[in-house]
């Protein structure tokens, strides 16, 4: 590392430094950081890589001056952290968390970003100049007479970041600030960043996920509390795999002529893929489905739509779409306005005994279901379902080992507390919980959001050997990949309508025309792009499928 | 069974000299409006406080379409004077006259009700936490922390919305697990709630946790040496809209 020369030359300080930095929670044995260095320039951009446990948000906390570490030094444009007053630190370094509801403290656009301008003491012209360049610079200017609660995810982080850049920050630390968002929403604030680190702010963004890192210049990787590698970004590509990071599809398919693969690609070898139609009996028929809250337009808009059994449906569409009202009639949290669902051929039960039973043979799995436990341990918990449903005695007790062997957790963890465990333990047993009433239908919505790699592999497998046992499996995801790979079925919503529902090679060609070809999976957006110059090259999502036709040419 | 989201912030936004008054002076206006409206008696007098009405809203700018939808839950306490009223003077008198009176008392109601829903329409939650709290300045004298309060207040009418949000989905949750919040005696009502307050609890204690860290980190270090970003200031407008307002109600309650 290149240490700064002494105090004469001012400007060959870094902006942010902060060297041989360790840190220990109370209670734990391990240090959550150890020995920590590293440096950001003005306007550099770089990204710290970590899988969850790996020390990325405290360390994300101690940049921010938030927590002190126990060794080590922090320096801000040479300036020992010790020494400089807490109004320089505040506009000189700007921070945005994951979670953009934690942030936003107004409950107008213009108010919440006036914030921190006003912690400064700034004149109140002064203030209005900053919100307004902060409007700009986060694409915000059409929402700023907006009230926060009519905003979008999408739109909240990035008033988040407003908020941030409106103390004349000249360095942004951003703690997983996509986590939370649908592709879209994401790729909107993908590039507010890009265009903020364009204007000259530095950028420290820390993640567990490696997404479009064009405009990265190095990347710093942590892992138990140490940096464990760093390098740029093409360093990192060629050893992402030794680190133990997977890298886009884009990525590692490397750069390619796609004018020249259409020209030359000939003949669709194996594109028939229709005909193999599902013949197991229906789960749900939708008819006619309509739904109203109060007099606004419908939530869901005359859907139609047969889920077959022991199948895996993913339904997907933006934010606001119907998603979510959708799957909460299906166990009848909300009762049918108008139309007709059928389960297992029965018009579905909206009361008394009926709902009863419903409610055990459909569970559904909220989003972030971590949230709803409530139980002094993991036992207690996964009983409460089942004995809702009446199981008792050694019923009751093997429905709950039962769930927690689905899940994959051992035996000991029925004495633990649910709030002691971590994200990814929590979020298996709000699933065994469900899964203990031995549901035939299992209905989860957004099962992998905020979880890491590791977690959301060991969801998907669950599903997969549920469904592989019989089960209806209903998923709601923003995540296309995971769903074009896993499931049997596609459900399209779109505006509070159906799109389509079919297998996912058949929904391929709507996914491109309704999607942003930014937010499609890199396989499919490169075979589109292909596609629409040679009709004859399939659209396709599968890596080995697009090789394959690629070696061809 | 579940909280629809109900929406606390109606602000709408428009250029009018109604929002560009002072807060203070507005939350005068309303408080003396409403006050004359409460002893009017004659069918005279309401008319005039209708079109005095009519004249507010043109000046505010709001659609009245937006205004009777911002006071449609005050219809249902409307019409529970209505019928009240009806009752309660049928007690006494004959027919006509408790449905005059009827009529009188919840038209009268009405009115009062309109003029109170312009406040929040034309005024930002933020304005209206400024405006209490530079009216309760003179008390931080005594130790009133005055900018916390005002902070508060500006900031549950943020939060209120996506807690009630939360509240929802956690009874979703607990009841599609079989939960059965809405039987039994009061003593099991209770116990069956735990499984949605204790998550709630949790939620709202981790939340704040958060919220308080990214305020420090936004450089939120008491109201000490804050500033506006639209200081409140008091303007010969205000005085002249309290003057108005005061002529207006004096001469409707010495003639009508």
């Amino acid at each position: 590392m290149n240490l700064s020369n002494g105090k004469a030359q001012k400007n060959n300080n870094h902006l942010i430094e902060v060297r041989s930095i360790s840190f220990k929670y109370n209670n734990n044995a391990r240090r959550a950081l150890s020995n920590v260095s590293f440096f950001v320039d003005q306007g550099e951009r770089i990204a710290i890589l970590g899988h969850n446990g790996s020390g990325k948000s405290t360390l994300v906390k101690i940049l921010g001056a938030l927590l002190d570490p126990d060794e080590g030094f922090y320096f801000i444009d040479g300036q020992n952290l010790k020494d400089i007053n807490p109004k320089k630190l505040r506009s000189t370094i700007g921070m945005v968390f994951q979670d953009p509801e934690n942030q936003i403290v107004a409950a107008m656009v213009q108010d919440d970003i006036a914030f921190s301008p006003e912690n400064q003491g700034l004149p109140s012209n002064e203030i209005q100049e900053r919100v307004d360049k902060a409007l700009n610079a986060t694409g915000l200017q059409h929402k700023k007479n907006s009230a926060v609660h009519e905003l979008s995810g999408g739109e909240k982080q990035r008033l988040a970041i407003a908020g941030a850049l409106a103390s004349h920050a000249k360095c942004l630390i951003l703690d997983e600030p996509t986590a939370m968002l649908d592709p879209q929403g994401r790729l909107d604030v993908e590039n507010a960043l890009k265009k903020i680190h364009s204007n000259g702010t530095a950028i420290i963004q820390v993640t567990h996920q490696i997404e479009n890192f064009d405009d990265i210049q190095r990347i710093l990787i942590l892992s138990h509390g140490e940096i464990s590698w760093q390098g740029d970004f093409n360093g990192f590509i060629k050893n992402s795999e030794r680190l133990g990071f997977e890298l886009p599809d884009a990525y590692k398919i490397g750069s390619l002529d796609i004018n020249y693969i259409a020209r030359n690609f000939k003949g669709a070898s194996n594109q028939i893929n229709a005909g193999e139609k599902i013949k197991s009996g229906n789960e749900f028929e939708i008819k006619n489905l309509l739904f109203k809250f109060g007099e606004n337009k419908p939530a869901l808009d005359n859907i139609n739509a047969v889920i077959k059994k022991s199948q895996w449906i993913s339904i997907i569409g933006r934010t606001g779409s119907g998603k979510s009202t959708l799957v909460q009639h299906l166990n009848a949290l909300y009762k049918i306005q108008q139309g007709e669902i059928f389960f297992d051929n029965m018009p579905l039960a909206q009361h008394g005994q009926d709902l009863k039973s419903l409610r055990q043979k459909v569970g559904l799995v909220f989003q972030n279901p971590e949230e709803q436990l409530f139980s002094p341990n993991v036992h207690d918990e996964l009983a409460f379902a089942p004995r809702n449903a009446g199981f008792k005695n050694k019923e009751l007790e093997d429905a709950i080992n039962y769930s927690l062997d689905c899940v994959g957790l051992d035996k000991n963890f029925l004495t633990r507390n649910p709030l002691a465990l971590s994200g990814g333990e929590r979020r298996l047993v709000a699933i065994a919980s469900v899964l203990a009433c031995k549901p035939e239908c299992l209905i989860l919505d957004e099962p992998l959001a905020g979880l890491d790699a590791s977690y959301q592999k060991k969801i998907l497998e669950l599903l997969k050997s549920l469904r592989d046992s019989g089960r209806t499996i209903i998923m709601i995801t923003h995540d296309l990949k995971t769903a074009l790979n896993y499931s049997d079925e596609i459900m399209i919503l779109n505006n509070s309508k159906l799109v389509q529902i079919d297998t996912p090679e058949n929904v391929l060609k709507k996914l491109t025309e309704i999607l942003n070809p930014d937010v499609l999976p890199d396989i499919l957006k490169i075979s589109a792009q292909i596609h629409e110059l040679n009709r004859d090259f399939p659209l396709t999502y599968d890596y080995k499928k697009f090789m394959s036709c690629i070696s061809q040419v | 069974m579940y909280f629809s989201s109900i929406n606390l912030g109606q602000y709408y936004p428009a250029d009018s000299i109604i929002h560009k008054l002072d807060p203070r002076a507005k939350l005068f206006v309303m408080l003396m409006l409403v006050s004359a409206v409460f002893p009017s008696k004659s069918t005279a007098s309401l008319f005039i406080w209708v079109l005095i009405f009519y004249v507010l809203a043109k000046l505010s700018r709001v659609p009245l379409r937006i205004i009777f939808k911002a006071a449609r839950p005050i219809i249902f306490l409307v019409a529970f004077t209505f019928v009240f009223n009806i009752i309660s003077v049928l007690w006494l008198g004959n027919i006509l006259n408790a449905l005059i009176n009827a009529v009188f008392t919840s038209s009268r109601l009405l009115i009062l009700m309109m003029f109170a829903v312009m406040l929040p329409l034309t005024t930002t939650p933020l304005e209206l936490a400024d405006g209490i709290e530079s009216l309760l300045r003179p008390f931080e004298k005594f130790g009133f922390p005055a900018n916390e309060c005002a902070l508060m207040v500006a900031m549950s009418l943020r939060f209120i919305p996506l807690l009630m949000n939360e509240t929802d989905k956690i009874i979703k949750a607990q009841v599609s697990r079989g939960a059965v919040l809405d039987q039994g005696n009061l003593l099991s009502r209770i116990k069956a709630f735990f499984p949605v307050l204790i998550p709630l609890f949790i939620i709202i204690f981790r939340r704040a946790d958060d919220i308080a860290i990214s305020m420090e980190a936004r450089g939120y270090i008491g109201g000490k040496g804050r500033t506006r970003r639209k200081p409140i200031i008091w303007k010969y407008f205000d005085t002249l809209a309290i003057f108005i307002t005061a002529l207006i109600v004096s001469l409707m309650l010495l003639y009508f």
